[in-house]
């Protein structure tokens, strides 16, 4: 009992030191609003547009590059999720089902309208945004992991209805779509053309994301993850902002599922159900929701890692689960965050101001 | 009205496999706040442990026994070696038992394969009582599971250790401030929880075919009759297992069985949203970061 007394008191000060430390200097992380981006992120984030933009000239193969793909779509989905996520701090399962109304709306506005992507996405955006908004609506009820178990449940309803779903549908063998075609005469079927369009919304939705939460609306969003009822008191209706935030990432996920479903050219039940959604809070979290790199860290890791470590397809399983449980135990609170502390702290003894403090 | 009777029947054996499942998870969630997704593949190492045990001779009852020890064991290994670390981060735990569910499901398909085994019905035939036939090794499943819902229910309610637990689950903090050993009921109720999942397998086998991926499936009734019932609360966990139970068995006879599950998760979330604290009341579990 002592030692579990212990413990806890442990983890207070170090909890509130390390936020007074985030409040303080803030790098990498999305900060206190108005705050103007700090010299190190902006060269991180030139850096990182450097590096996905040059990709396909560095010839990386067609695997590498559908990989790729399906990282960027998938980081497209991440960012609106780490809005409710990091900055709401409501945990939902239901995005990998978001995504897959996004993809379903492309294919059916496709097949019954003739519709092209770009035409159908914003259809899929809006539509992934009011089933984002009811996903969210059990939040008001219920929270932490009741309301994470709730909406992967809602995410396997959705599978089980596409599945069942007849012609509609299309069944458990999903729906098939047209190429995307050409845009001002580049083919964008050519898979580093399409890359790179798939790159220009991922940049674009990490830009929304961080200065969402840069805004007044993001510390709005905040207030609400620190304490709900003290929110509530100096008269943030919460209520609305909790299923205005999940609307606000449903766009995000829409999007990315009309994307996806023309990069895929075929859509299964099976893309949209609970146990992509558990991969994606795994991306999340292993990148680190409240950070600007973190989701997209995360969706890289987890997508190339079983690939980087192919053995035999099942000691590859078994190796990734291991790796997974030990960055998880051994980096809590994402990558990103770890990075950014060992920067820091490479920083201040550069800077010498460890010398500094001790002599005070 | 002779079918639906005997439905109910066979649909009490389909209950009790997934209250056995919903004890440990309402008991380990309840109490740690870890929503473990690798409880899931307790029950199906306890399945596969028989299975294997069986095809090499062994004896259905010793391998049930055997099976059941060695998974109860892994339990309280793994909450020594790996969730322990995780209590003041639930997310952290929640995740981590995600990897740990693909180790534990690729481990048994490296070993053997990943097809469904059976065994031979350990123990064949039907009584039959008028129209109705019970078929024998259902009714063993469901008197097992009486039992041992008996015995849970009674130490929980009866004696001081279940005292003590229903106050950790109901709050950790002050429970710990009153000098009980949170930590290590956290272990007992761990490795307990694990060895009655592995028996939910170890029952489940001798009626139905497992495949590795079992777990998985499992998990999620598993949550559902926690959450259903309330958290924390035993007795609850066997009036909501009796629901899904009914739903199951009632939707293959009668409704479309492909949409079993959509009833099954339907209803809970409907149950979540109308009643948060459960249809019988229980915790909100602990508070989470």
């Amino acid at each position: 009992m002592a030692q579990w007394g212990r413990r806890l008191n442990e983890d207070a000060p170090s909890a509130a030191a390390a936020a007074l430390a985030a409040a303080q200097r803030p790098t990498f992380s999305q900060h206190e609003g108005g705050a103007r981006p700090s010299r190190e992120l902006v060269i991180v984030a030139a850096l990182i547009v450097v590096c996905l933009v040059a990709l396909p000239w560095l010839n990386p193969g067609y695997r590498a590059l559908s990989f790729a793909i399906t990282t960027g779509v998938t980081a497209i989905v991440l960012y609106g999720m780490a809005i409710p996520f990091g900055q709401a701090g409501i945990m939902s399962l239901g995005y990998a089902g978001l995504m897959g109304f996004g993809a379903y709306t492309a294919a059916i506005l496709s097949r019954d309208l003739g519709m092209n992507m770009w035409q159908a996405m914003p259809f899929s955006a809006v539509v992934a945004a009011l089933f984002a908004g009811v996903f969210g609506l059990p939040s008001l009820r219920i929270s932490g992991h009741h309301f994470a178990i709730t909406t992967y449940v809602m995410c396997e309803l959705l599978r089980i209805t596409l599945t069942n779903g007849g012609k509609f549908t299309g069944a458990a063998t999903g729906l098939d779509l047209l190429p995307i075609g050409m845009v001002a005469g580049i083919n964008l079927d050519k898979l580093g053309n399409a890359y790179l369009l798939v790159v220009v919304f991922m940049l674009a939705s990490m830009l929304v994301t961080y200065l969402i939460s840069n805004s007044k609306y993001g510390r709005t969003l905040r207030s609400i993850r620190e304490n709900e009822q003290l929110a509530r008191s100096v008269g943030i209706n919460t209520n609305m902002h909790k299923v205005g935030a999940f609307m606000l990432s449903g766009l995000f996920a829409g999007v990315g599922g009309d994307l996806q479903a023309y990069n895929f050219r075929h859509i299964s039940p099976d893309l949209y159900g609970g146990a992509t959604s558990l991969y994606f809070a795994l991306m999340v979290m292993l990148g680190g929701p409240r950070t600007i790199f973190g989701p997209l860290a995360g969706a890289i890791i987890v997508t190339f890692l079983p690939e980087v470590m192919r053995i035999d397809p099942v000691d590859s399983r078994i190796a990734y689960g291991l790796a997974l449980i030990a960055v998880i135990m051994l980096l809590p609170g994402g990558i990103i965050a770890v990075v950014e502390r060992g920067y820091r702290s490479l920083h201040a003894a550069m800077s010498g101001a460890r010398l500094r403090n001790k002599k005070r | 009205m002779v079918t639906f009777i005997q439905e109910l029947v066979n649909s009490l054996s389909v209950a009790s496999v997934i209250i056995l499942m919903g004890i440990g998870v309402t008991l380990i969630f309840g109490l740690t706040g870890i929503i473990n997704f690798a409880h899931g593949e307790f029950l199906m190492l306890g399945g596969i442990g028989v299975w294997a045990l069986v095809s090499s001779g062994v004896g259905y009852v010793p391998a049930v026994l055997i099976s059941v020890a060695l998974v109860g064991l892994l339990g309280f290994l793994l909450e020594r070696g790996l969730f322990q670390f995780t209590l003041l981060h639930p997310n952290n735990g929640f995740m981590a038992s995600l990897g740990l569910s693909i180790v534990i499901q690729h481990v048994v398909i490296r070993i053997w394969n990943s097809f469904s085994k059976s065994i031979p019905e350990p123990l064949p035939g039907v009584w039959e009582i008028g129209e109705i036939r019970f078929i024998k090794m259902r009714v063993v499943v469901v008197a097992i599971t009486a039992l041992i819902v008996a015995i849970t229910f009674f130490t929980i309610s009866r004696s001081r250790y279940g005292l003590a637990l229903r106050a950790s689950l109901a709050d950790r903090q002050t429970a710990a401030l009153m000098g009980i050993p949170i930590r290590r009921y956290i272990t007992v109720i761990f490795a307990y929880g694990s060895a009655i999942a592995g028996l939910g397998g170890a029952l489940m086998i001798a009626l139905f075919p497992i495949t590795p991926f079992v777990g998985s499936e499992m998990i999620m009734l598993g949550f559902a009759v926690s959450l259903i019932a309330g958290l924390g609360n035993v007795a609850g966990v066997v009036g909501a297992g009796l629901i899904l139970g009914l739903v199951n068995g009632l939707s293959g006879a009668y409704g479309m069985p492909e949409w079993t599950n959509a009833y099954t998760f339907g209803l809970m979330i409907v149950i979540l949203i109308i009643r948060p604290q459960g249809l019988f009341g229980g915790t909100m579990g602990p508070a989470i970061e």
